[in-house]
């Protein structure tokens, strides 16, 4: 059972199917494991019904369609729908499900880049323009550098568990992150730390040593 | 003013039932009647131009025939299982043909009929919630209505109505609370609701 979940405003946004693509995929990834946050997404898809079919004062209560359009939809009812998906997902469990279709391969097979000892990761392709999207893995113990964000940082533990100095955060936890944050995480002890992390903006580190590792940091 | 039609029969529910029980296309034109300008305006609202909002429509409509015997009234109401197919059609228009891009049943998985049973009685529920909305006062709903419709961000919606930000933060949050004790106490609630203004 997860104890950090997205905010409200994360997951009405979800519910809203306005959430930027990697934003979306990381706090889907929460909502397959947490029955809580299920929940306030089945009412919110709820408002979202409502808010369809309701006359709102602010619009035209119908707008009409082009005249054609019930007769062509009607021709088009009886054709097979297209197969919707074209890539088959390999079947990891360990992969939460919003993520199997953009890893190629077993969470054990993973080709992991290292760019510091102890931290390795490889970036996940729906990375765009605005937000990156990457996996993590943390050897067990590490201590990662202090630092801070420019901007905001989610990350879905999927495997293992870490903390800092607010709390301790373990597999299907959702943790976002702000500028307003110093922190210091550790992976614990037992076992590497796997996540996956959504940031719209670099890392930014603090201190001497960080310095010199932030290049590498983009 | 007529009442919503909604509220007349025959129901949105019940045409979808008829759809997916007997393949009905009379039923099937009659739900295309009552939605398709509902559909586009939802489409449009999300910054569709017209002929992308017919579009959407179409496919969703379509994807309403096809799917309707996956309609469980037990899981959701009629009004929230048509909200997620022209959410998805609206997620996956734009990025027709690209598989390798993110589409909407990664966003949204099925989970194959395990869905949640938030309640026994979803259309009592849908009911509440319609009630609830339209209890909310003016400012609440329309940032509401902004966030689902326009995808805006707190901070859009602030510049846009020339309020502080803090204000609209406040504004959606007190909206949600609502909407919250929805969830935490269902059934209390809807029956308060219920009795009190039915
Ligand atoms: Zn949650
Ligand atoms: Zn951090």
């Amino acid at each position: 059972m997860a104890n950090h979940h997205p905010t409200d405003d994360l997951l009405i946004r979800h519910s809203a199917g306005q959430l930027p693509n990697a934003l979306g995929i990381i706090v889907a990834c929460h909502i397959e494991q947490c029955t809580q946050c299920q929940q306030k997404i089945a009412v919110y898809d709820q408002l979202g019904g409502e808010l369809l079919v309701q006359n709102d004062e602010l619009s035209p209560a119908n707008l009409s369609v082009k005249a054609d359009l019930l007769e062509d939809t009607l021709a088009k009812l009886d054709q097979p729908l297209p197969d919707e998906k074209t890539i088959q997902p390999v079947s990891d469990s360990a992969i939460p499900g919003p993520l199997r279709r953009f890893i190629p391969c077993k969470l054990s097979q993973i080709k992991w880049r290292g760019f510091a000892k102890g931290i390795k990761e490889i970036s996940l392709g729906f990375s765009n323009g605005h937000y990156s999207a990457k996996l993590y893995k943390i050897s067990p113990n590490k201590l990662l550098p202090v630092h801070t964000h420019k901007g905001n940082e989610f990350t879905f533990v999927m495997q293992g568990s870490f903390s800092d100095n607010a709390g301790c955060y373990r597999a299907g936890d959702f943790i976002q992150t702000d500028p307003s944050i110093i922190h210091q995480p550790k992976a614990s002890d037992y076992q590497a730390c796997i996540c996956f992390a959504v940031t719209d903006a670099p890392l930014k580190f603090t201190g001497l040593f960080t310095r010199l590792l932030n290049p590498f940091l983009r | 003013m007529n009442q919503d039609p909604i509220e007349s029969s025959p129901t949105l529910e019940s045409l979808i039932q008829a759809i997916a029980q007997h393949r009905d296309k009379q039923a099937f034109v009659q739900l295309f009647n009552l939605m398709a300008g509902k559909l586009k305006f939802y489409a449009i609202r999300c910054g569709a131009n017209e002929q992308d909002a017919e579009e959407i429509v179409q496919e969703a409509l379509i994807s309403v025939w096809h799917k309707a015997s996956q309609f469980n009234p037990k899981t959701a109401a009629a009004t929230t299982w048509l909200f997620r197919i022209v959410r998805n059609k609206r997620i996956d228009f734009v990025r027709k043909s690209r598989p390798d891009q993110i589409q909407s049943f990664d966003l949204f998985p099925d989970h194959g009929g395990e869905e949640l049973e938030i309640d026994a009685e979803s259309d009592l529920t849908a009911q509440f919630t319609r009630t609830l909305i339209e209890y909310l006062p003016d400012e609440q709903r329309q940032i509401v209505y902004q966030v689902y419709f326009e995808g805006k961000s707190h901070s859009e919606i602030a510049s846009e109505m020339d309020l502080p930000l803090g204000t609209i933060k406040s504004r959606l949050r007190l909206a949600l609370n609502k909407l919250d004790s929805l969830a935490k106490e269902h059934m209390s609630w809807l029956i308060i609701i219920l009795l009190t203004t039915y």
